[in-house]
């Protein structure tokens, strides 16, 4: 059987594997965006809790995604639970990190205009800084989600769900009947995936970002 | 907010103080102050002299340790700080502009926050963008970054005046563009100044323009001490101590020159002489000796009449500024002539 062959004969399983493999992201990113722009408005402006936050996520980072992932199964179990976890986990460094730095690098200028204006502290960090550095805290989100689209194919370990279950099938049986192609399709899958968030990412940019930060001088 | 008196309202600073935790000495050391209503005062001093925080005291960006801060009688230190500041404009010199927002949301931000209806915040956009020269047409929906350094600091003039408020403190708002550019903008303010008469505290480290703008310039030493606190011309025709001497430079004469019209002084006769060099009507005392130094010659002609050289150095020779220069107006000349005399 060709590749072709492969995908049109598994369609129906391929397709699901896929819609499946991005929502599993897709709800990941969503939490840990909340939480990690959060986190990020919350501790910006106190090193300590600022620091903290950061090690912490940087930490979750370094743990190898089958280690976590098979350390996660007593607690909740084989399946969508643990991949949520483990992937909302893994996203939060790029986006607290980006979202720090976002709302730290705002012109000092600017904000001490807002403050000398009379805008309070909380309508200088929602209307100036929060602006200003969503085009940097957009790009954490990004990264993040490249990443998770990745990380996922390793779910399949937990019997989550994607399209890692491809891969990994067709690794276990290589050499036999279609398990390259099961092992491709999976692959280029979850490319076709990333660049379709991608391409996502960039109409969001673009329909985001205060059109005062993009004009040219 | 303040009471205001038709010449707007005073600024009185008593006793005070700004004492960082941690420091040996305190920034703002003990610094009593009053600020006319409707007079532009300089804060003038070297870097680090504690002028931006004195200054920054008074809308209260940095809270005062100790001592009182009243403007139009009413103790700033009992208000709400984010409210004191909606009625204080507030100008610095890397301007600050919200580059997210349009020019015309920057200046309508405060009105905004005192709920003024959307149709006066409107009028008082374009108002105020006339009275800076940007023509609102072309200027109301642009973005800071599509603006020169100088347009900016235009927007951020207008955008400290937008709620008209009577108070307005200044950080060396014209210091960050070129000196064609500055000298443009201070004229243009100094104009505006005379129409307005907000009662407004500038800071800056340019005597010149100290001279320039100010109504009564405060020399400061460290920890904001006032070494003197007078008018432009009583600070040039007589500088306290070597501290304000050395801050004035050489040529305190010339600065004085340039601080009088020709129409200060006495013609010597009311007819121009067109053989004369000729000076502009309302040109400074400079312009005239300029004109005579140049042509060699030892009186011009003004549209109004014609000047002497003696009544040059008489208007700026000593006693002029305590405003007794008709009295002592010969033998100042006298003076002057053998100081002359010495020189060669």
């Amino acid at each position: 059987m060709t590749f072709s062959e492969y995908v049109v004969s598994r369609w129906g399983t391929l397709s699901l594997a896929a819609a499946e493999h991005a929502l599993v992201v897709a709800i990941a990113i969503g939490i840990a965006t909340a939480v990690g722009v959060g986190i990020g408005l919350l501790t910006y402006e106190t090193p300590k809790a600022r620091g903290a936050s950061l090690a912490l996520s940087a930490g979750i980072l370094t743990i190898p995604s089958l280690a976590l992932l098979t350390l996660l199964i007593p607690i909740t179990g084989l399946g969508w639970g643990s991949t949520l976890i483990a992937l909302t986990g893994y996203a939060f460094l790029p986006i607290i990190r980006n979202t720090v730095t976002g709302l730290r690098g705002v012109d000092a200028a600017t904000v001490e205009a807002g403050r000398g204006m009379g805008l309070s502290s909380a309508r200088v960090l929602l209307r100036v800084r929060l602006p200003l550095a969503w085009p940097l805290i957009l790009a954490g989100v990004r990264i993040s989600t490249q990443m998770l689209i990745g990380i996922a194919a390793i779910a399949a370990y937990v019997d989550g769900p994607g399209l890692g279950n491809q891969i990994f099938e067709g690794l276990a049986r290589l050499g036999s009947v279609n398990s390259l192609n099961a092992t491709l399709a999976g692959t280029l899958g979850i490319v076709v995936i990333a660049v379709l968030f991608d391409a996502g990412f960039s109409a969001v940019r673009l329909l985001t970002t205060p059109r005062g930060l993009r004009v040219r001088p | 907010m303040f009471d205001r008196d038709p010449a707007g309202v005073r600024i009185e600073l008593r006793e005070l103080t700004k004492h960082y935790p941690g420091q040996p000495a305190p920034a703002v050391d003990n610094v009593s102050l009053d600020i006319p209503a409707g007079e532009l005062v300089v804060f003038v001093g070297p870097s680090g002299c504690g002028k931006t925080t004195t200054m920054k005291m008074i809308n209260r960006l940095v809270e005062p340790t100790s001592g009182q801060i009243r403007i139009g009688g009413q103790d700033v230190l009992g208000l709400h700080p984010d409210e004191l500041r909606r009625h204080i404009g507030y100008a610095i010199q890397q301007v600050g502009l919200f580059p997210h927002l349009t020019v015309g949301q920057n200046v309508a931000m405060v009105p905004k926050l005192l709920g003024w209806p959307a149709a006066k915040v409107a009028a008082r956009v374009e108002e105020l963008l006339e009275l800076v020269s940007l023509d609102p047409g072309t200027f109301r929906d642009r973005f800071p970054r599509q603006l020169s350094g100088g347009q900016q600091q235009r927007v951020g003039v207008a955008r400290a005046l937008a709620a008209d408020p009577p108070v307005m403190l200044m950080d060396e708002p014209f210091g960050a563009t070129d000196p064609i550019t500055r000298e443009h903008l201070q004229n243009e303010f100094a104009k505006l100044q005379k129409q307005l008469r907000k009662t407004i505290i500038f800071v800056t480290h340019d005597f010149e323009e100290a001279i320039k703008l100010g109504d009564r310039i405060a020399v400061l030493r460290e920890r904001s001490h006032i070494a003197q606190y007078d008018t432009p011309a009583n600070i040039l025709a007589a500088p306290a101590d070597d501290y304000v001497a050395g801050f004035i430079g050489q040529d305190a004469t010339l600065k004085r020159l340039a601080l009088l019209r020709v129409e200060d002084v006495p013609y010597e006769s009311p007819l121009p002489d067109p053989a004369l060099p000729a000076v502009a009507a309302g040109a400074a005392l400079r312009e005239a000796l300029d004109a005579m130094v140049a042509r060699g010659a030892d009186r011009c002609s003004t549209p109004s009449g014609v000047i002497t050289y003696a009544e040059l150095c008489a208007a700026v020779g000593p006693g002029a500024a305590t405003g007794t220069a008709t009295a002592t107006g010969t033998a100042a000349n006298a003076a002057q002539e053998e100081v002359t005399a010495g020189d060669r």
